[in-house]
């Protein structure tokens, strides 16, 4: 398929411009007659507290003050920040028992930031001068920052619904093989193994730091709807979690979805918009107004959920991965959110990436007095990444294993279960990208340069592989609808709620319904963000939009493309399967003077009249629109190895990145620039949670490093020269043959780093980050391997 | 509370303003001039979103300058580059070189961009990205970014 026309180009993303000369709208930057200011009081001193006294009194008096709000003052009804419990059936939801623990604002403080009260003003700094006077008093809790201390007898429950402050293990009634995802037997797998390795890792709670910090507008009037501007990745499940929330109809809501300045996952669910919408609702008619400062948006939002990853995994001489048990247990913050989500997916991947003989793991999630954790790039596959490749490099060492040849050897492909058991991957790149990558890094003479090494500072390479997803099929639903309008000049416009996070996925969709219609780039509009006009989709998470969206966009464009083709039969007397359309002109094959162009039917679908002479219309009217409601058939997931080369001077602990190779398949790329954009940024995030990033709190809970300064991340000049391999193998079920790209790209580089480092130090870090302090610790401790 | 009477110059426009001594020059573009172009990252330096341009190449942080400071100063953020229509040479690059994803930080990061230019048209690509810390991209890696700024630097 080498015939496309605008998939596969290079061409401008559709908001560049805009982007690029400062015109692109975001929620802050929103301007209406009458704003007002919403400030969202925050427990600031304790992470784990009980409200025993709030006087808003004095802030109610201050200038400028409208309104005060406290945890009676606003509905009484709880929820969850999260979007699981919209997406699956009744009877699974039961299983997985995903509840409502999150107030509006609380009288119970639960982690350090969380909401207790909410003050309306006539601008930003009234309603933070106001703050200040509100009178709080507090009964300190006992704080639980890990596991261990949440689920002891006698601790504080979260919850009365989650006893033991367990907030989710995977439940019994869906793997009935004692609560554990499994196959095989992995007892009698380790019986049978010739080598068996064993570790407890640590990953670190770590923030996805979009530049945008958390903003909203909320008005409530327009003759009793909800309106409600928010860059949320999911307008339509926040549609109708807003709906429920506030008890409305879902018509009296509108979700206006504003740029989204960057997701990765922030933005999955609700963060503040029940704060904000709360407030509209008490000053009806009027805009509110709510901007996170950075060092709130950084504890008031989700976080990746840190962990203790036990793996056990034992082998045969010749490599045979005979048997993995794992059980991850996930420190999840103040409430339940994505409890269940990332704990089974964590564990999904871990089954979809190799071929495990025996297998089994267990996910539990336990609550704790932090940031809630919710949905971070990845959801799960970073953290499986870091323990799951380092300890296989383990004992491939001890084996005696090229670290290449193995993983090409045991990794799943097509035809296999994939990380969810009953779809089988429907095609796999990742020998060539593995052997497109070790040529490209020097794999073989790298690995015996650095074997033997000297001098203070070491080489090193590693390797890691990934698979994801391409959407949420089939553990969650899968849908999108859109509509392509077709205009009565032959130019139409695509209808749909998918966001672009800024990856591109607006425009990698135009090149999907330009191709699919045979329209040039320029004759197809965008149109998304309103839940007003657009249809449903389940949001951008999951690495999905490209996948499914673009497979609705197809069935959208086919579909109006198919009633053109009707009209032109009818008006060149010929049998449709004869005609062919292009250049917007539809001919009967053969004959290219028996044309009718695209826009004359287009006119005549919108202009038509009876004509006075015959009586007749002209040709046929009706304006064209195509629609679909795509539930995704099946899931494709990408496959990338990541290839990394550092130097670790062993007196200072630094680790410099010399060169970075990824090489993804993610099937056919639509915009080569959008994917290479996505693995490029994923690398900068993926080695900064194995080196450098980590939220840290003192004893009493409270974070010490919210902003910028306090948390590192790789800048310009941390990062290498990157080599960004496509291996675009066609999937036979994917819009053109695609996969997905937006999350991989973070995954394997979380592993890759950890193993090169521990190829050139001989040393392993089962706790990350694995910071400089780490690093000259192990050294003392564990000295340089000759 | 104290206020200084300024003459400030956006994008080539006039403005006389009262502004009370502790407003920044970020609150004074986004809030009493409503150009809402420069972002809001973190408020503290420490970010780069806020980043614009004075007397058209020098790059400081809207957010830890004081408006009164600016006092008969001409500012130009990354809505004046444009100019009758005709995108600046580092706004071409940056959408050749699709270095924009979510493009929160790309108006701080053209202004910086440029402002690097203005002192080296010619910098090594140590150089850009020696100098671009600061400015925090949590999208792209930097890799598009350094390069548009090699395509720019090709043609001015
Ligand atoms: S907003 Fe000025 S540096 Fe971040
Ligand atoms: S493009 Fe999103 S932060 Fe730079």
């Amino acid at each position: 398929m080498s015939d496309f026309k605008v998939i596969g180009q290079r061409v401008p993303k559709v908001d560049a411009r805009r982007k690029v000369t400062g015109h692109q709208e975001y929620a802050d930057d929103l301007r209406m007659p009458g704003m007002l200011y919403g400030k969202i009081v925050r427990c600031m001193e304790y992470a784990h507290a009980k409200v025993t006294k709030l006087d808003l009194s004095q802030a109610a008096k201050a200038p400028g003050v409208v309104k005060v709000l406290g945890p009676k003052d606003v509905t009484q009804k709880g929820y969850n920040s999260g979007v699981l419990d919209l997406m699956v059936p009744e009877p699974v939801g039961q299983m997985l028992g995903d509840i409502e623990d999150q107030l509006v604002f609380t009288d119970h403080v639960k982690f350090q930031g969380d909401a207790i009260a909410g003050i309306i003003a006539t601008s930003e700094e009234a309603a933070e001068r106001a703050a200040e006077l509100i009178q709080v008093e507090y009964e300190p809790l006992p704080v639980y920052l890990t596991a261990e201390e949440a689920k002891k007898p006698d601790a504080v429950q979260f919850t009365p619904l989650k006893p033991g402050n367990l907030a989710f293990a995977l439940p019994i009634q869906m793997f009935p093989d004692g609560a554990a995802y499994a196959w095989g037997d992995s007892e009698a797998g380790f019986a049978e193994a010739d080598l068996i390795v064993e570790e407890t890792f640590t990953l670190p709670k770590v923030k996805q730091c979009q530049m945008e910090p958390h903003t909203y507008v909320a008005r409530y009037g327009d003759g009793g709807r909800l309106n409600c501007w928010t860059s949320t990745q999911m307008p339509k499940c926040i549609h109708n979690k807003l709906a429920r929330l506030f008890e409305l109809p879902m018509s009296r809501v509108h979700v206006i979805q504003t740029t989204v300045g960057g997701g990765f996952g922030c933005r999955l669910g609700m963060i503040a918009e029940p704060q904000v919408c709360a407030m509209a609702m008490a000053v009806q008619g009027k805009p509110v107004k709510v901007s996170l400062l950075r060092e709130e948006d950084w504890l008031g939002s989700e976080s990746r959920h840190p962990g203790k990853y036990k793996m056990k995994i034992g082998f045969k001489k010749d490599g045979t991965p005979i048997s993995m048990d794992a059980h991850w247990i996930s420190e999840g913050g103040g409430y339940y959110t994505h409890a269940s989500g990332v704990q089974f997916t964590l564990g999904a991947w871990l089954a979809g990436t190799y071929k495990w003989t025996n297998f089994r793991f267990k996910g539990d999630r336990y609550y704790t007095n932090t940031t809630p954790c919710g949905a971070y790039r990845g959801y799960g596959n970073p953290q499986n990444n870091f323990a799951m490749e380092q300890l296989i490099d383990r004992a491939l060492n001890q084996l005696g294993i090229d670290k290449v040849e193995w993983r090409k050897k045991w990794h799943k492909t097509v035809g296999d279960d994939g990380w969810c058991m009953g779809v089988t991957y429907a095609s796999c790149g990742l020998d060539e990208c593995l052997d497109k990558g070790a040529k490209a890094i020097g794999w073989e003479d790298k690995i015996k340069k650095y074997a033997k090494q000297t001098g203070s500072k070491r080489r090193g390479v590693g390797v890691a592989v990934m698979t994801h997803t391409s959407g949420a099929m089939p553990m969650l639903l899968e849908h999108t609808t859109c509509t392509v309008k077709i205009n009565e000049d032959a130019t139409a416009e695509l209808i749909f709620s998918c966001s672009d996070l800024g990856t591109g996925a607006h425009t990698s969709l135009q090149q999907i319904g330009a191709e699919t219609l045979g329209f040039p780039l320029e004759d197809v509009h965008v149109r998304a963000q309103d839940s007003d006009i657009s249809g449903f989709d389940i949001g951008a998470h999951a690495s999905r939009t490209l996948y499914v969206g673009g497979s609705a966009v197809i069935e959208a464009c086919e579909d109006a493309k198919r009633q053109i083709l009707e009209r032109a039969a009818t008006a060149l007397e010929a049998n449709q399967d004869d005609l062919v359309m292009e250049n917007k002109k539809v001919f009967v094959k053969g004959s290219p003077d028996k044309s009718i162009d695209v826009a004359t039917i287009c006119y005549q679908g919108v202009y038509n009249w009876v004509m006075p002479d015959t009586g007749n219309w002209i040709g046929i009217p009706g304006q064209i629109q195509g629609y679909s409601s795509y539930f995704a058939k099946h899931n494709s997931p990408p496959w990338s190895a990541c290839f990394v080369e550092v130097e670790v001077d062993t007196e200072t602990g630094q680790v410099k990145v010399l060169d970075c190779v990824a090489a993804s398949d993610v099937g056919k790329a639509i915009h080569p620039p959008s994917v290479e954009g996505q693995v490029e940024g994923g690398i900068q995030q993926g080695f900064g949670q194995s080196c450098m990033e980590a939220m840290i709190y003192d004893e009493k809970g409270l974070c010490l490093n919210n902003t910028f300064a306090d948390y590192r991340m790789f800048g310009p000049s941390d990062m290498p020269k990157i080599t960004n391999i496509l291996v675009e193998e066609h999937d036979p079920f994917g819009p053109y043959g695609a996969k997905s790209a937006g999350e991989g790209g973070q995954v394997a580089p979380t592993g890759a780093i950890a193993n090169a480092i521990y190829n050139a130090l001989g040393i392993q870090f089962t706790e990350g980050p694995i910071t400089p302090e780490r690093i000259l610790k192990a050294i003392k401790e564990k000295g340089l391997q000759a | 509370m104290k206020k200084r009477s300024i003459s400030l110059t956006v994008n080539g426009t006039v403005h006389d303003l009262e502004v009370p001594v502790h407003r920044t020059l970020l609150q004074v573009l986004r809030e009493d001039l409503d150009q809402v172009e420069t972002k809001y990252g973190c408020g503290t330096g420490e970010c780069g979103a806020c980043t614009v341009l004075v007397d058209g190449e020098k790059a400081i942080l809207g957010c830890l300058t004081l408006a009164a400071s600016m006092d008969g100063k001409s500012i130009t953020t990354v809505a004046g580059l444009e100019k009758d229509g005709q995108l600046h040479p580092v706004q071409e690059a940056f959408i050749e070189e699709h270095a924009i994803q979510c493009g929160y930080c790309t108006p701080g990061m053209v202004c910086k961009s440029v402002s690097i230019l203005a002192k080296n048209p010619k910098p090594s690509e140590e150089e850009i990205r020696h100098n671009l810390e600061g400015n925090i991209c949590r999208c792209t890696g930097y890799v598009k970014i350094v390069q548009a700024v090699q395509r720019a630097s090709e043609r001015i």
